[in-house]
């Protein structure tokens, strides 16, 4: 196996006295598109949250590049190059979509206060920049036409497009995606996950939580089940199609 | 400071400290009979109304003009003080608060309109009224039990705050609307869910909520002065009752208008011992409020599930 | 009265509170900072000012101490304030004036206690008439406009001025997009702080005499409906909205002393704005101008994109 971009570590989470994720070890390969299944309340959600640094783990570890990033608040996760896309988009709804692209820039220097002023020529240019690759970026998810309006005149599945577009933009080494086809019609999802695909071959990583498995089981090398906040199986998608546990976990019967 | 403490103890050794306790629980009655209002509607509407200033000094209006100026008599204060401000309550809600809330306006937008109100109603009591100070003809007479001076008007107050604690217990408790106004506060979606009227329970809350906030203003404007400012002047300890108590918790609010009650009174006697201007009363009451809110936001309502 | 006079008098005004309003948008319409004790930073502006000119600094360092020190106060507040839900920050920041108010109330030593304080003109020379005055203050205080105005219009046309709008709209997103948001909201605070305390001095300065009564929440609201009506995240708006909250104000002044409606004017004012402000966030939240958009040159890049395809 190749090295891993992501190792988790023992990580455990209590919500009062309901254990949501119960010592979760794993690992997402670089360059590679990593699963993460199990029915409604396995815990998946809230272990890409403790990833991010939106909840703190109660135990556990979480390395990032072989850095421990267990301590750190989203937007210094967020700074490393890891990046996550909300199930439910978090877009900035009265912004343009251009802007709300343009928000995940890193490192974007007119961000700063004292340089949105004192910087100006230079951040200009890399404003520019910028703006020519959120274009790109919206040109491949259809979005180009809609660059000026607000996000909030995007229809459902434009928004998912948009939410994941903005992840996109900061370059990131490894996205977080929750969902990206739930809730959108079917053809919509398989293309969303064939622009996952795209981008993976130009070195991105991705860890995914899907619950159409079937789009999942086509585009990922590795696949961790979750259930009652503990990975119940492992492997190929190959070889968890074959596997009765799966079943057992997604399907409530053997 | 230093050459100051032996004054400082010899004018504490001579406070009457059973008057201050009394005056403390007087302080408290008001402000928890104004404080029932403010955190019943700011639990269950989900932001501040900063118009229930005005609620109380339409209340002490109402009652000064059917009692003073139609001169029938005191007690006919309350039913006015009761009914005016019960029925601006409910409309400001109707006319106002709901539409704006149905319209999606944001927290912000709801606390702006309120303040808004509460200055179209200050300024149309000044204009009825003016902005001159007025008092109530009665006079009330003061007597010593033991060693504490009370005055009829304080012991009315005291009986009236028992009066609407015990009433407010029970219908809370007891009755359909008083268990949908808590439920719905705590959580809206499951009261939705089964069958409660949301609307109705609002307004009447409102309703009830204000009406309360008058009878409160009426106190207030009998026991010192009437002014426009009445409820402006003790919107912010209300507030600090309310956040000290927990928002949404009735039993919360008890507890901490008599704490707020005695802080103020316990800490005008220090301003005085230390020669400091009692006009920082009030600061007090505001400290509390603003160090509750970094503190401990949740007020003291955690001790009361 | 010398009617000119009188209008230069409403000009100064509008000026003073342009620059408040501007720094109330910055708060609310960019950041989403419901800040209710705008007056608090206006009033540590207008007694800086006083009391440094007291000592006899020079008015234009007197202006820049002022609304230094509002800035810091505003920094103070927003250490603790600026974690606390959008309705606690109301109540707090609300009573933090009424605080203030109540110190220099109380507190005769500082500047005069319930008398106020009256301070040496900054601006006159011999020979100087009435409208001559009236005149200067003007250039001063819009010279200091267009500097607060350029000021504002850079941050808000920028990326910094973006991320403010984003954490107005979600600050977990904004957070979750790399922008540490108390850091942010700590800034906006400032610097709006800073703006009103520069708006305080000029105040105090054109008035000459100060008292704690000029400073009840009253100004808070005058300056909340300047920005919900001109339109929050518009500059301009802000602009127009002071612009005619003041003639609004002088209006009903000018209908009880000429037309001799029998009605206080303040009141009727009150009134008025009370009712205007209920009826704009029911019918026209978004105010009269609309949110501007994020001018930068990328804008130039969308429209070259636009071309070829």
């Amino acid at each position: 196996m190749e090295e891993a971009l992501l190792r988790i570590r023992e990580i455990r989470k209590n919500f009062g006295g309901l254990r949501a994720v119960d010592g979760v070890s794993l690992d997402v390969a670089a360059g590679s598109t990593t699963g993460l299944v199990g029915p409604n309340g396995s815990g998946k959600t809230t272990l890409f949250n403790i990833v991010f640094g939106i909840h703190k783990a109660d135990k556990g570890s979480v390395y990032f590049n072989d850095e421990s990033i267990s301590h750190l608040a989203p937007h210094e996760v967020y700074a490393r190059g890891l990046v996550n896309a909300f199930q439910l988009p978090r877009l900035f709804y009265r912004l343009t979509v251009l802007d709300n692209m343009l928000l995940a820039a890193r490192g974007h220097k007119g961000d700063s206060f004292v340089n949105s002023l004192a910087l100006r020529q230079e951040w200009q240019e890399q404003e520019m920049k910028l703006a020519d690759k959120a274009m790109e970026l919206l040109e491949l998810l259809e979005l180009d036409h809609l660059s000026l309006h607000p996000a909030a005149e995007l229809s459902g599945g434009q928004r998912k497009l948009l939410e994941i577009g903005r992840a996109l933009v900061s370059e990131p080494t490894l996205l977080l995606l929750d969902e990206p086809a739930a809730g959108i019609n079917p053809n919509l999802g398989r293309r969303i996950f064939e622009k996952i695909e795209t981008f993976r071959q130009k070195g991105l990583s991705f860890f995914i939580i899907e619950h159409r498995v079937e789009i999942l089981l086509e585009f990922a090398h590795w696949i961790y089940v979750m259930d009652k906040g503990k990975i119940a199986v492992e492997g190929k998608p190959e070889e968890i199609v074959n596997n009765p546990t799966f079943y057992q976990v997604y399907f409530g019967e053997a | 400071m230093g050459e100051r403490l032996p004054l400082v103890i010899y004018f504490l050794s001579m406070v009457n400290w059973a008057q201050v306790l009394f005056n403390s629980s007087v302080t408290g009655c008001i402000y928890l009979i104004s404080a029932v209002g403010l955190t019943l509607t700011y639990g269950l509407s989900k932001f501040p109304n900063f118009a229930h200033a005005e609620f109380m000094t339409l209340g002490a209006y109402a009652g000064y003009f059917l009692a003073d100026q139609l001169g029938l008599g005191f007690p006919s204060a309350f039913v006015a003080a009761f009914i005016a401000s019960g029925i601006l309550g409910a409309l400001s809600y109707r006319g106002i608060f709901q539409p704006l809330a149905k319209r999606g306006a944001s927290l912000i937008h709801l606390m702006v309109a309120a303040i808004g109100l509460g200055f179209v109603i200050r300024h149309f009591v000044g204009e009825l009224w003016g902005w001159s100070p007025r008092s109530f003809k009665v006079t009330w007479s003061a007597f010593d039990i033991g060693i504490v001076r009370v005055s009829d008007l304080w012991l009315w107050l005291i009986f009236a705050a028992l009066a609407m604690a015990g009433l407010m217990h029970l219908l809370l408790t007891k009755t359909k609307i008083g268990k949908a106004i808590r439920g719905t506060s705590s959580n809206p979606e499951l009261a939705l869910a089964s069958g409660v009227n949301i609307n109705r329970v609002t307004l009447v809350t409102w309703l009830v909520g204000a009406a309360l906030a008058g009878i409160a203003g009426l106190f207030r404007g009998a026991g010192t002065r009437l002014s426009p400012m009445l409820g402006w002047d003790i919107l912010l300890p209300t507030f600090a009752v309310t956040i000290l108590g927990g928002i949404g918790s009735f039993y919360g609010a008890i507890a901490a208008a008599f704490i707020i009650g005695l802080a103020e009174n316990i800490g005008v006697v220090f301003l005085t011992s230390f020669g400091i201007s009692t006009e920082y009363r009030m600061a007090i009451a505001f400290l509390i409020l603003i160090i509750t809110l970094i503190l401990r936001p949740g007020g003291l309502a955690r001790m009361f599930r | 009265m010398d009617p000119l006079i009188y209008i230069l008098d409403i000009i100064v005004f509008v000026g003073i509170f342009a620059i408040v309003a501007l720094s109330l948008n910055l708060e609310y319409g960019f950041a989403g900072l419901g800040n209710f004790g705008k007056v608090a930073f206006f009033l540590t502006g207008a007694y800086t000012y006083a009391l440094l000119s007291q000592i006899g600094l020079p008015f234009f360092l007197c202006l820049i101490i002022a609304a230094l020190i509002s800035a810091s106060i505003g920094f103070l507040i927003s250490l603790s304030a600026l974690r606390l839900r959008e309705d606690y920050l109301a109540i707090v920041t609300l009573t933090f004036g009424e605080i203030l108010r109540l110190v220099v109330k109380a507190e005769h030593w500082i500047a005069g206690g319930v008398w106020g304080i009256t301070m040496p003109s900054a601006i006159s020379w011999a020979g100087a008439s009435p409208r001559m005055m009236a005149a200067a203050n003007i250039g001063l205080v819009y010279f200091c406009l267009i500097l607060g105005f350029i000021l504002v219009q850079l941050v808000s046309n920028s990326p910094y001025g973006r991320v403010l709008r984003a954490i107005r709209e979600d600050e977990t997103a904004a957070e979750a997009l790399g922008k540490d948001r108390f850091k942010y909201k700590a800034q906006a605070f400032m610097l709006g702080s800073g703006l009103a305390g520069l708006g305080g001095g000029l105040f105090a300065q054109y008035l000459r005499f100060i008292d704690p009564y000029m400073f009840l929440p009253t100004v808070t609201f005058s300056v909340w409906i300047m920005v919900i009506i001109g339109g929050p995240a518009n500059n301009w708006g802000a602009l127009l909205g002071a612009t005619l909250v003041e003639l609004f104000s002088r209006g009903t002044r000018i209908l009880k002393d000429y037309l001799l409606v029998p009605i206080d004017p303040n009141n009727l004012q009150y009134i008025l704005f009370g009712l205007l402000i209920v009826f704009i966030l029911l019918y026209r939240p978004q105010g009269l101008l609309k949110e501007s958009q994020v001018k930068t040159k990328a804008l130039e890049v969308i429209s070259r994109w636009k071309k070829h395809s």
